[in-house]
This record gives C-alpha cells, structure tokens and sequence, in this order.
C-alpha cells in the first residue's frame, strides 16, 4: 500500500529527480502550484515535497544525513553557514541582485555571501477596527503609550482592546518593542538591548499584559485573524496574509499600522522575514540544483508574482515585481508596502541564534507574564547572547 | 453503600466521557457553532458533510494515512510479539552465562528517553536507506526492551510442570515455546498486542520525520497537517481526530477483557 | 555450548536490532556528548566534559529538571490514588462491571496529540465558549486564560487533569489485576478475626498484597513522567517557542538539539546522558524504599 517502497522517491543516484522541499503553505493552491513550476522545468525532473507539521526540525534532521533534500526553503541561521550546511548562491543572482529589497536580501546573507534567494517576503502589523475606534472617540496610537491607552479604552462590554498573541504579547512584541526605543538584537556583533531603556520598552509589554485589555487563550493564535474578525477584540497583531480574511470579514472597516515609537529615539516598526530557497550542501548535484533555484526564483518572475498573490499575501522581495502588482496599490496592502520600505525590521536574522533567542524569549516571558524585574532579566540574556557572539566572532 | 459506589463509579464515568463527546459535538457542528458565545449541548444542525469534506480534502489524504497506520501498527504489533517474545523467554528459561548481561542490557533502555536519540536514530535509519519506507516505519520500532521485560517477567511465572511435559516428549526449547508455551499464553500475547497497536497508532515524532512523501503519513501525521496549517478549521480538526480514534476504540472494547487477564497474569515485579 | 545456541536462536535477533537501532544510536549520543557537534552528528572538536559543565550550571536546564520534580509530585501520588480508587470501586462491584472499566480504560487508546487538541481548544481555551469558562460563567465568574496565565499557575491544572484522564485506566488495570491475585482466603480470615469490611481490611490485607504492583506502577509513573514531552510541546508550545515554565527536561533537550536553528546535539546529548543517570538513580532508590 505504501508507494514509499517504491522508487520514485528520487533519493541517491544520478539521472533522478531533484528533490525539494517547502514546509506547508496554509493557503489552498500553493501545493498545486509549487508542483506546476517543478513540473515545466526543463533540464531536470524534480520532484516537490510538501511537508506539513514541525518542518524546522524535520529539515534539520533530514539534512544531517544523505537522505535531505537538494534545493529546500528556509530562513539562514548562521549556524547552517558555519557547519557547511548550505552553499553560497551570489553567482546565481546576476544582475537581478539589485532588484531584491535590500534589507529582504540581509536576512540572507553571513559574512558578505548569500546563501538564500528570497521567494516571498512576509511582515507582521497591527490591524485596527476602524468603527470601534470612532465609537470609543479613540485614535489610532502612534505611541506605546497611546497603545495601552487605546488598548484600555476600547476594553468593553466583552470586546477586548488587543490580542497578540496567546502568550500576551511576550513573543510577538519583544522585537518590536525593543525597535521601539531605538535597540534591537544584535547590532554590528553586538548586544543590541544591554541598555537600560530595554528595560522600560520591555516594562511597557507588562504594563500591556496587566492592563485587563488584552485576549489571552484564544482557540486560533495571533497568526489568524479569528478574534479580530469575529469582533472579539478591537486590534489584532498579525500579518500580511489575514489581509484577504480580514477584507472578506469587514470590509473596509479596519486599519493597519505598524508598531508605534516609545522614544524619540525609537522608530515604528514592523517584523518582515523571507524563506529563501537554498541549496544542500550535502546534495551530489549542486550545480543542478543551483541551476534550477536560479531558474525557479530568478529568471521565471511570472512564477514569483504568481507564488506571492496568486493564492495567500505576501510581497514579492524583487522591487520590479512588487512594484506592478496592481493588489499592492490601494487600501491596507499599499499600506503594508509602504512599511515595508520604510520601517522594515528583520523578524530573524541569522546571527540571532536559537540560545539567544531562548535566553532573550526566557527574559521576556519572564517580565510580562510574572513580573520579574525587567533590568534583572535582561541583564541575564545580554550576558548569555555576549558570550553566544563571543562564540560566533571570537 | 452500594448505591454509593454506583454513584461514585457514574459521576467518574460521565467525566472520563466528557471529552469523547467534545470531540464528537466540535466535529459535527459548524465553526460558527464552536465559538458561539453561548453553550450548545448538542450542534442544533449535525453537519453531516463535514464528513464528506474532510475525506475528500486532496491537502490531507486521511484515507490513504489511515491505511498506512493500520499497516505499520500490525505489522509493528506482529512483529513485536514474534520478536520480543522469543526474546523474553529465551532470558527467562534458557540458563546461559551471558543471559544477565543482555537482561541488564534491556532493561537499561527503559530509562533512556526516545527523544534523546533520536537523531542517531534518524541518521543511521537513513543510511540504511529506509527514509519515506515502509520498512524505516517499522522496523526501528520493534526492538521494545518493555515488551521484552514484560514477557520476560511472565515467563518466568509459567508454570513448569507443562514445560516438563513437553521435555519428556522430546521437545527441544523451540518445539516448546511453540507448541507449548505459545498456545497457552494467549491472553497474554493478545495484551501485550493491543498495547503495542495502540503505541504504534499512535507514535507521533517518529512518522512525522521519517514519513517525508505524503503518501507515507501515518495518521498522527495528517492530523498534524490539521493543526499546523496556516488556517485551521477548527471543526474538521475534531472530526478528523474522531475518525482517527475510532478505530482504536473498536479494537479496545473488544480486547479489553483479555487486557485486564493477561495483565493479571503477569505477575509484574519491581 | 549447547544452551548458548538455543539462547541465541531465542534472543538473537531480538539482541541484533537492539544493538542496530538503539544501542548504536545512545553509544552514538554519548560521543556527541563529548564534542562541539552544533549542526553535525559527525563532529570533529572534542571538549572533553565542557558540555556536562555547561548544561549542570545551565539555568534553565536546571530549573527543568526542577519543574520535573512539581511535576512528577503532583503527578505520581494523584495517578497512584485514583487508579486505586477506581480499581478498588470497579472490582467489588458485580454488575455493569465491564462497562464500568472500559469507559476508564478507554482514553488508553487516545494519542496525546488529541487529547492536547481537547484540553487546548475546547475545554481549557481562554475565551468565553470554552467549556471551563461556560461552567465559570453559569457561577458568574469570569473566564480564566488557563494556558497562559502565570499566577495563578493554571496551566498545572491542565498538564495535570490531561494526563490523569489518559493514563488512570491502565493503571486502574494494573491494579485490578493485582487485586484478583489476592487469595481470598485472607480476607474471609480476617473476617473471622472481626476485622471491619472497609480500611481495616484495606490497610491490612488489600494494601500490602498490592506491594508487587505498587511498585511497578510507581516505577512507571516515575519514568513516564520524567520522560514528559508529548502533552506539554502541544499545549504549551507555539511557532515562537516554548515558555521558560512548565518546561519538562525533554522539552529543553529537545529546542536544545532539535527546535528551529537550535541543533546543538553536544550541549543536547550531555543534558540526556545527565538526564538519564538521574532517571536511573531515582528508579534504584525508589525501588529500594519501597521495597524494603
């Protein structure tokens, strides 16, 4: 019954198929579509794997064998650079390199090389309703503070002010709460929050989670817009893809805005990231491969426009393409465009390790949801990340 | 006083039910119904085509995981038996210098986490090639050191006297184990089988990395399709957890008498 | 000579695949233990015990292993109680007896990933229509964020009932099964000695029978609750991680060696190897208490 024992799984030998795999797109199509482009290369048959459930650790264990895939998505960590896991990929792009977003473009990049080509850029926003606003004499905060007031005024008659996520905030927030004052992760190799004013961005997330204004413990997670379009709460944090939902649901009767400034110093912001297509380094066909990504992501544009608007939302991270998309022209996706240029913050970039990550996400949690004290906390995560960096660049 | 049990016993029994019949209630009422600000018993409309739906969602081939999970789960549980029984009573009745060592072998296993070698695991199943393979499915999940010590632990309590017997007519060890032995633990094989059908149905981490072709998933896998997808439909995320339990429940009503006897036939000891 | 070669018709290929698809792969941990292995199983810089160094000072890890210990105390007593109570309460009735202990023994055949889907969205979701917070709602009290609220802990209460709901009934079983071994010879004794039919002849009789499978089962809960993975990675954990409380060793272990970018499998296989001495000290000093 299985055709696993079969033997088109490609794996090995020469003359078969490449294989390449995506994590699963929750947007109908995207499935077909993605087989669509593999099926009309012409050089080599490749076969497209989908993979649905915990794919971050399904791909790195499947790429510490000779069972992995040749081309694969995914975001870079430097670690997969230092350990040879991937293969550089500058001499794929040409001249279409200075098409892509620049800071889009980072996100993939270590030590000068890229190792990524970005197939679809996604951010993360604020999404305002825009009736409850008016009802409540509330505008749209375009600072922390006007946050959490907004947050507690619209907080009524069921209806609460925010939802960020199930885990109040603490996850979400944290980055955008540290652009807010100005900081960030990591800065030219270094701490980028070993800063006293981290403390007070960070302090503001519990002064949020203790306000009484927030939706916690939703049945869908700050990644669909449920609660925002079932009129559950007044603002939702969530991304690009919602916007298509969120239309369909109110119509014209919702707003999108980045995160608002704390301090002068500080900027609004907004979350972006980008699965890049990459090669295995352990593949035995990497110029197959690398041939094919160049094919697939760079010379067929019509299957990257394609790829970002024909089924979910997302912006194409080349600057001619997104240009043209007559669905990024008007209402909340201009919006969105706009930030993007103007406000832009890597959600992940590569060297913010996963040690780091737990130690800063520790911190954080820590702060909003049990209010240890805020310079404590962050204090303890600057020194680990410092000697997580001290690891990386000696 | 009796009343007083019966009481005790239908109170805890209405709770242990709770959930089956959320799962049944979320799965057959519409989304909207789900998240209605007031409570349904029961969804007013049954909507009997989210059966259909769910079936027929090309994203999640539940039937085709459903057969995959039957297969692994019987030819795990088969396998298990055969092997470990072997096993078992080769530690329990067949004196031999070594016999210790191998004991204390198995029994280590029991307090290693799976997860924890996991990834060695992977790598070696994969270099045998048995990525996305019916046999890397399988075959890595026989070798139960519990089912081992458990038969282990039976045997030793078999009686005898029947062994004796079979001696004097001239049966080796193997002739038996097979004729003899086999035949009259039955209850206790059939225990020990719906045990490790239901962990194998039920085996999670395992599928989800070493199933990678979508025409391998196992069940758990493609419920996790339901869970992690970007949009989830929260209602055929319950019917499709339904339908993945049902047929275990099948199986559990109708095993569960031999369960608690070859239970009590083991004499487990600490 | 002999004996060896029917031992090893018997145990042989049982023994083979042991040693193939677990025992290569613990030996295989233990060197990885011993190296800097961040993104390969097959690393090349040893550091000797730096690894064990860093994860015994390693707060997080520590306080995992300390949330095994709340854990494993409210866990292990509760399960052991109320599998006896049932146990105890199905066995001495007559009629509707099977009924009785397949509905207990039923959740057996649930994995973890549905019963997390239940508790997680529909009984314990923080929202009004969660069947908890309707119960609430019918005393007028507000809803309560089960999952996510730190203070009071509700999430325990969660991790705590899910779990008790799925394994009571095979313990319940163990413990039937222990109960119909019991001669009955010694209760009609006691009896005779005017010993009363409730505590007296549990405390005297029932109790110390059940010695054996005491403590198997605590033994099985102990281990099974050390091992905790499946329950809390789905209704604690999200796409951002997992929250630093309520996190199991196995948890941490596994974002260590396994969650996004992590795949640091030296730092990973040395928490396991600390783990699983742990694991191995408290079996042998549990089964030395007890059955002392």
């Amino acid at each position: 019954m299985l055709a696993a024992c079969g033997s088109n799984t490609g794996r090995g030998g020469n003359g078969q198929a490449l294989r390449q795999w995506y994590h699963a797109y929750g947007e109908p199509g995207v499935q077909q579509a993605v087989e669509r482009y593999a099926k009309s290369y012409p050089k080599t048959p490749v076969d497209v794997q989908w993979n649905p459930g915990d794919y971050d650790s399904k791909l790195a264990t499947s790429l510490l064998s000779d069972g992995g895939p040749d081309v694969f998505e995914s975001t870079l960590q430097i670690s997969s650079v230092r350990s040879g896991q991937v293969v550089p990929l500058d001499d794929v792009f040409g001249d279409a390199r200075s098409d892509f977003s620049e800071p889009i473009l980072a996100t993939h990049t270590v030590d000068g090389k890229v190792y990524g080509v970005p197939q679809a850029v996604d951010m993360q926003m604020l999404f305002y309703r825009k009736s409850m606003f008016a009802q409540a004499g509330v505008q749209p905060p375009s600072t922390v503070d006007e946050l959490i007031d907004a947050a507690r005024r619209l907080t009524r008659d069921g209806v609460k002010g925010l939802f960020a996520g199930n885990d109040g905030g603490g996850g979400v927030l944290a980055g955008p709460a540290l652009w807010s004052a100005g900081l960030d992760y990591v800065r030219d190799h270094q701490v980028g929050f070993d800063d006293p004013v981290a403390a007070q961005a960070i302090g503001k997330l519990r002064e949020l989670y203790t306000s009484d204004s927030l939706l916690l413990g939703a049945v869908k997670d700050w990644a669909e817009p449920d609660a925002f379009t079932q009129g559950l709460v007044a603002m939702q944090w969530t991304g690009l893809w919602a916007v298509p939902a969120v239309q369909k649901a109110l119509g014209d009767d919702f707003g999108v805005l980045p995160f608002p400034k704390l301090t002068s110093a500080g900027s609004p912001s907004v979350p972006v990231g980008a699965f890049g297509a990459m090669v295995n380094a352990k593949s035995k066909r990497i110029d197959e491969a690398k041939e094919f990504v160049r094919w697939l992501w760079i010379e067929r544009t019509d299957y990257q426009e394609d790829f970002n608007l024909g089924y979910g939302f997302h912006i194409p991270p080349r600057k001619s393409i997104s240009a043209k998309a007559s669905k990024l022209t008007s209402g909340a996706a201009a919006d969105a465009v706009k930030f993007v240029r103007d406000n832009a913050k890597a959600s992940n970039p590569p060297d913010w390790t996963s040690v780091m990550r737990t130690a800063f996400n520790d911190a954080v949690s820590r702060v909003v949801r049990d209010g240890a004290r805020a310079d404590e906390e962050l204090r303890g995560a600057a020194a680990k990340v410092r000697d997580e960096l001290k690891r990386l660049y000696g | 006083m009796k009343a007083v049990r019966y009481l005790a016993l239908s109170v805890a029994a209405v709770v242990f039910l709770i959930p089956f019949y959320l799962v049944l209630r979320n799965g057959l009422a519409s989304e909207q119904e789900i998240t209605a600000p007031s409570w349904t018993f029961w969804p007013r409309s049954i909507r009997w085509e989210n059966f259909a739906l769910l079936f027929s969602d090309p994203a999640v081939p539940l039937v085709r995981s459903m057969v995959n999970s039957l297969v692994v789960a019987v030819l795990q549980t088969v396998g298990q038996l055969l092997l470990c029984g072997l096993a078992g009573y080769g530690l329990a009745r067949i004196p031999y210098r070594y016999a210790n060592v191998v004991l204390y072998l198995v029994v280590a296993t029991l307090m290693i986490p799976a997860a924890v070698t996991f990834v060695p695991t992977f790598v070696v199943v994969s270099s045998l090639g048995w990525v996305s393979d019916l046999r890397g499915l399988v075959i890595p999940g026989l070798f139960s050191g519990f089912t081992t010590f458990l038969f282990r632990q039976y045997f030793l309590g078999f009686p005898r006297e029947l062994e004796e017997a079979a001696r004097i007519d001239g049966l080796g060890h193997w002739g038996t184990y097979w004729r003899i032995v086999v035949p009259n633990s039955r209850g206790f094989f059939a225990a020990l089988g719906v045990i490790a059908f239901v962990t194998s149905w039920n085996q999670f981490l395992w599928p989800l990395v070493i199933a990678q072709d979508q025409d391998a998933w196992t069940v758990q896998v493609a419920l996790s399709t339901f869970l992690t997808a970007q949009s989830i439909n929260v209602s055929q995320l319950f019917l499709a957890a339904a339908v993945s339990i049902a047929p275990l429940v099948v199986v559990f009503v109708g095993m569960q008498r031999f369960l608690v006897r070859g239970v009590t036939e083991t004499g487990i000891k600490g | 000579m002999r004996n060896g070669r029917a031992f090893w018709l018997f145990v042989g290929p049982f023994a083979i695949g042991l040693l193939v698809f677990v025992y290569v792969p613990i030996v295989w941990s233990l060197l990885l233990s011993f190296f800097d292995a961040r993104n390969t199983v097959t690393p090349t810089s040893f550091v000797g015990l730096r690894n064990y160094a860093d994860m015994l000072t390693d707060k997080p890890f520590l306080s995992s292993l300390g949330t095994f210990s709340v854990f494993a105390a409210f866990i292990v007593p509760l399960t052991f109680v109320l599998a006896l109570a049932l146990a105890l309460l199905v066995n001495q009735i007559s009629f509707m007896q099977a009924f009785f202990r397949s509905v207990f023994f039923l959740p057996t055949a649930c994995s973890y990933v549905v019963a997390s889907l239940v508790w997680k969205l529909s009984i314990f979701n923080g929202v009004r229509f969660g069947l908890a917070n309707t119960v609430l709602a019918w005393f007028g009290a507000e809803p309560i964020a089960w999952t996510v609220s730190t203070s009071p802990p509700w999430y325990w209460l969660v991790l705590v009932t899910l779990r008790l709901w799925l394994q009571l009934g095979f313990y319940m079983i163990l413990f039937i099964a222990g109960l119909q071994r019991i001669p009955h010879h010694l209760y009609e004794a006691a009896w005779i000695d005017g010993a009363s039919r409730g505590w007296q002849t549990l405390r005297h009789i029932t109790l110390p029978q059940l010695q054996t499978t005491s403590v198997a089962v605590v033994l099985l809960l102990l281990v099974a609750a050390y091992q905790a993975f499946d329950e809390f990675y789905n209704v604690l954990g999200t796409d951002r991680g997992y929250p630093p409380f309520a996190r199991p060793p196995l948890i941490y272990l596994y974002y260590t060696a396994l969650g996004s970018g992590g795949q640091d499998f030296g730092h990973g296989s040395a928490g396991a190897v600390i783990l699983t001495l742990l694991i191995a000290g408290v079996t042998l000093l549990q089964g030395r208490v007890i059955t002392r």
